[in-house]
């Protein structure tokens, strides 16, 4: 197969990435698919879903996965090679069942690696990376994404029992695996070329963090947003709400005005099986001492309270306290991976030297919570997809 | 005390003496149980069914709430089987309610199945009985037939296994009774009795029987193994002496003591001491005559913890007018588990 050599201008010299497409043909035909997308809602997808992939496959998102890891792209050559980039081989990934969005962004990244991908769907699940597939390759025109996705895009559903996990790991150079701990242990453990690697994307929780000053009635509208697309069930939604400020009062007015601003937010009428755990979870909440509040129909619980009550869960239940920066990062869990901020000034040292400290994988304004890239969970797992080959 | 209980199950119904019951049992575990003093702070005695408080029956699974006043002693804990959730709920039970329940259950069932005592035969395992201080949900539903029991044994020799029917025990047990009371959860009733290839001594001798199989447990299995209500029923009912039944109860171990049996119209009725309402989940008011929503079900004989009013995750609707089945009061139709979509995420729940 022929190379396209891409250049991305560094500050001591030039990285030539080699890809088997022109790039300029696929981030094209991505966008042409973009305007089918804007036409059609295909099942299993949902609005937002939906909405939310036609924005990832923007241009300039997907042309920053390269300008984040290899710096700005160049047409031709401004100085010396220092390092050629060439696509490392087979990448296999597990989705599990109950997997979102993460599925399809992963092979839209993926898919600029020009590295063959292996995807293996659950089986019990709405397949919604099984679904965009066959979407874009039914509606793309000819050319080389076209190509990509039906020559070099394999997908499967088997079980766990089948043998086609212990092929995915022999024949991939590079490993992704969403899901629990024990099954990301499991694939790993399976026989795989010594020089392949591997990220697991396991359980982790968020939250989102909010000084007093930043609560302006537009950042809580996106905090309704980005938690109710998949309220607990998405690791990257958050589970709690930290108000920045030493007094508990302050938490429950602010219960009180995302619980006014629900409806303004969310139009949609809960399933009644939603509806019915939150009234479980609003009466566990006020036995445990939460001041509790169901939102409109049901669709919410929104519970206010000190930092250290117990923890109650459901599926639409968000915790609101108030505590300061050191005892909201104390009581962080073992398992944190985004905490999406409203703050003044994040970038302050007080905040770096607090993130130095702490197991927080991401720190992103709220609305970017759910923002999926090249670098996650504390891994820059595309750049992996590489190999970077050293030139002198 | 319920005055209630001690009236007809079906007879004529005294709202004003319920809601009096029921206010004074509400205040008993709002002053004996600080959890659920929590969930109902400044409550006001009822004036209407519809205002006496509730708990989801989904907090029994993760907090145990106990009216530990004097005059209250505990004495088991009922388990549900969890089988939805994988978190079973946890019922205590207490001396004074669990006589109470037992009235309850007796007076119910003696109106469906008559007052005779009969070997009471349960698909379940001796074993079962044994687990110290707990009782299962299956275990509890059979124990609820032990007053039309003049006998009972146990025919699983493995609880979990239907083929673990033990018929020479069946055989034992039986004797000469021409009359048995046989109970099950319905998917064991149906993988160990009615799907079980009979030894023949066994098929004749069952020839000769009247059989009144009462099963519990919901239908759920059953429509994975895509078998219809008139087929479960008429395969238990073949080869056996004329005048044998099936009677299907539902009940919830939040809420012992009340059955639930399938009358002959097909619906369920509710006996003086107990009441059902219908609520919109998604505004918790009351629900018309008719149409469906969550099942609240309410008794007046939960003494040691507030589960005498239970919010369910079952869907119903009440049926208005009279039943022609000759039962008073009201009755109403179960129609299913809320049904519940997949929710996605990151693969963390």
């Amino acid at each position: 197969m022929s190379s396209h050599l891409h250049y991305f201008g560094m500050a001591n010299g030039c990285t030539a990435v080699a890809l088997p497409f022109p790039l300029e043909q696929v981030m094209e035909q991505w966008g042409q698919l973009r305007l089918c997308m804007v036409r059609e809602l295909p099942p299993p997808f949902i609005r937002d879903e939906w909405g939310y992939l036609i924005a990832f496959l923007d241009r300039e998102n997907l042309q920053g996965a390269f300008t984040q890891s290899f710096g700005d792209p160049v047409a031709t050559m401004t100085g010396p090679i220092r390092i050629m980039e060439r696509p490392r081989g087979l990448v296999a990934v597990w989705l599990p069942n109950n997997v979102s969005l993460l599925g399809p962004l992963t092979m839209v990244l993926l898919s600029l690696t020009g590295n063959p991908i292996w995807l293996k769907g659950g089986t019990q699940s709405e397949d919604m990376s099984g679904a965009f597939l066959a979407f874009a390759r039914q509606r793309l025109p000819s050319g080389p994404l076209k190509k990509f996705l039906i020559e070099q895009v394999r997908h499967d559903v088997f079980d766990r029992e089948d043998p086609r996990h212990r092929e995915m790991a022999a024949k991939a150079q590079m490993r992704i695996v969403f899901g629990s701990d024990a099954a990301a242990e499991a694939i790993h453990d399976l026989p795989h070329p010594v020089g392949s690697v591997g990220f697991s994307f396991i359980d982790r929780r968020s939250e989102a963090w909010i000084e007093k000053g930043a609560t302006t009635d537009a950042l809580l509208r996106d905090l309704i947003k980005v938690f109710a697309i998949y309220g607990q069930a998405g690791c990257t939604s958050p589970r709690r709400v930290v108000l920045l400020v030493n007094c508990p009062s302050e938490a429950v007015d602010l219960r009180d005005r995302l619980a006014n601003l629900w409806p303004h937010v969310v139009q949609r009428q809960p399933a009644m099986h939603i509806a019915s755990e939150n009234i479980m979870a609003w009466q566990w909440a006020a036995a445990l001492g939460w001041d509790a509040r169901l939102t409109q129909q049901h669709g919410a619980v929104l519970a206010a309270g000190r930092i250290e009550f117990p923890e109650f869960n459901a599926s639409m239940c968000l915790r609101i306290v108030s505590g300061s920066a050191e005892q909201a990062l104390e009581s962080l869990p073992r398992n944190i991976q985004t905490v999406g901020y409203g703050l003044a000034h994040p970038g302050q040292p007080a905040w770096l030297d607090l993130l130095a400290h702490s197991g927080i994988k991401r720190l992103v304004p709220i609305p970017k919570m759910h923002q999926f890239g090249p670098v996650w969970d504390g891994h820059g797992f595309w750049r992996q997809a590489f190999e970077e080959i050293e030139i002198g | 005390m319920s005055q209630l209980l001690e009236r007809a199950a079906y007879g004529p119904r005294n709202e004003v003496l319920f809601i009096q019951e029921m206010n004074i049992l509400t205040r008993h575990h709002l002053d004996g149980c600080p959890l659920y003093a929590k969930v109902w702070l400044g409550w006001q005695p009822a004036t209407d069914v519809s205002e006496i408080p509730f708990l989801h029956v989904g907090v029994f699974k993760h907090l145990e709430f106990k009216t530990a006043v004097p005059g209250i002693c505990y004495e088991r804990t009922l388990r549900s089987s969890g089988t939805t959730s994988g978190i079973a709920s946890r019922i205590p039970l207490d001396t004074k309610s669990s006589h109470f329940q037992s009235c309850s259950s007796a007076a119910i069932l003696k109106d469906f199945l008559g007052e005779v005592p009969k070997p009471l035969l349960v698909l379940d395992s001796s074993r079962s009985l044994q687990t110290r201080g707990e009782v299962s949900a299956r275990i509890a539903a059979a124990m609820s037939l032990r007053p039309l029991a003049s006998d009972i044994s146990f025919l699983l020799d493995e609880a979990e296994n239907p083929a673990s029917i033990n018929w020479a025990r069946f055989e034992c047990s039986s004797g000469e009774h021409n009359d048995l009371l046989v109970y099950g959860f319905t998917w064991m009733l149906w993988l160990a009795w009615a799907t079980q290839e009979k030894p023949p001594a066994i098929r004749h001798a069952l020839s000769n029987k009247r059989i009144h199989f009462v099963h519990s447990g919901g239908w759920k299995k059953m429509e994975s193994l895509n078998v219809s209500r008139e087929q479960f029923n008429h395969d238990l009912l073949q080869g056996l002496a004329p005048g044998s039944s099936v009677l299907d109860f539902y009940g919830l171990v939040e809420q012992a003591g009340i059955i639930y049996p399938l009358c002959e119209a097909g619906f369920r009725h509710v006996p003086v001491w107990a009441d059902v309402l219908v609520r919109d989940p998604l505004t918790l008011k009351p629900s018309a005559s008719g149409n469906t929503g969550l099942l609240q079900l309410l008794n007046t004989l939960a003494w040691g913890a507030p589960y005498h009013s239970v919010l369910t995750e079952d869907l119903g609707r009440i049926e208005p007018g009279p039943c022609s089945c000759g039962r008073s009061g009201a009755r109403f139709e179960v129609i299913g588990r809320v049904p519940k979509a997949e929710l996605r995420g990151c693969a963390n729940v």
